[in-house]
């Protein structure tokens, strides 16, 4: 910090009555309307501080983030399905879904080639299709069938005829989804992908099946 | 002409995505969560695979929950003052409070539908560039 003081009265003789007489005359241009007294007041031993004011710690401006932790999702419970759901809701959903498979495989007809169908299925989104679990490692699965709803990475979540939400997992077990005919068998195991990461990975044409 | 699209599959997924979020909170009105979801995955797939979403879409979409932003249902909108002789559409999303704010400016044109956003190519390949625009997802007609 660093400090300077006005002083009209010290230093060397010479110097000091010029400065005042330059001062006096200076002041009395610039403050005509102030006394001769006050303006002495003004001037007499002052600290003045040169340099800029510290204002002590600078308040650092948190950043704003526009969107949500993982944290705070889960505890918004963002996605969270509610256990009772009806069916006949999800009809128009399935309707929908149906007219995307057809459009997606350019018309589903007995003479189109079964092996490009199944690759762009592979790509495709499962959201309202209706599936059936044909094989499973736990028989209670098997048999059950519903609108998929909601597909995480572990997991169907369907809605049953029954008006029942279920989870089942996709590990060890085969779906089975049929569109006009033609009959699609789901690996789940191979499936275990967030469905907006399926679209965007390469899977591999050969490998062992297994449930 | 829409076949030699390079992703038509994702832009497809995209679109039906969209229309299923609609659909479910057409359906029931209750169901924003499963609309939330499908947006999300929706959004993801945009991200992961770079494909530009149309204006239209991004607008009705929150950027903070990823809700589907149907007036009335899931946002509040709203006409403010904010200077003189201007006002702005607030659109509020309803379970999270982020708010969207367009300024009313008639004569705003997009970028997209700007002419100096469409690269400039030698005359022979401007045709192939029309061509190859992506296809704009639509919204359901209800
Ligand atoms: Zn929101």
């Amino acid at each position: 910090m660093a400090l300077a003081y006005i002083a009209t009265k010290e230093h060397s003789p010479q110097e000091s009555k010029q400065a005042k007489a330059f001062i006096d005359s200076f002041l009395k241009r610039s403050l005509h309307n102030l006394q001769e007294e006050e303006i002495q007041r003004h001037t007499d031993y002052k600290a003045v501080v040169l340099e800029h004011k510290y204002n002590g710690k600078k308040t650092q401006k948190k950043k704003k983030s526009k969107g949500l932790s993982a944290k705070q999702k889960r505890e918004m419970k963002l996605f969270h399905l509610k256990p009772e759901q009806q069916r006949s809701v999800f009809l128009p959903l399935n309707e929908l879904w149906k007219q995307y498979i057809r459009d997606l495989c350019n018309g589903l007809s007995p003479e189109s080639n079964p092996q490009m169908i199944q690759s762009k299925l592979l790509k495709a989104d499962f959201h309202g299709a209706i599936v059936t679990v044909t094989k499973s490692k736990c028989p209670s699965y098997v048999g059950t069938t519903g609108i998929i709803l909601q597909e995480t990475k572990h997991v169907f979540r369907i809605v049953t005829q029954h008006d029942r939400l279920k989870v089942i997992p996709k590990r060890n077990s085969v779906f089975t989804v049929e569109i006009d005919g033609f009959i699609t068998h789901v690996y789940g195991s191979k499936f275990q992908l967030k469905s907006s990461e399926r679209s965007a990975k390469k899977f591999k044409l050969k490998g062992t099946i297994d449930l | 002409m829409a076949t030699n699209v390079k992703d038509k599959d994702a832009y497809l997924r995209l679109n039906f995505l969209y229309q299923a979020a609609h659909c479910v909170l057409a359906t029931n009105p209750e169901n924003v969560e499963l609309a939330r979801f499908y947006c999300h995955t929706e959004k993801n797939i945009s991200k992961r695979l770079v494909l530009r979403q149309d204006p239209s879409v991004k607008r009705t979409i929150c950027k903070k929950c990823c809700s589907l932003l149907v007036p009335g249902v899931t946002a509040t909108v709203r006409q403010r003052k904010c200077r003189q002789r201007q006002r702005k559409t607030v659109v509020r999303c309803l379970s999270c409070g982020k708010t969207k704010q367009f300024l009313n400016n008639p004569s705003y044109v997009l970028w997209g539908d700007r002419p100096e956003s469409q690269p400039q190519y030698p005359q022979s390949q401007s045709k192939q560039v029309a061509t190859q625009k992506p296809p704009v997802n639509s919204k359901t007609a209800r």
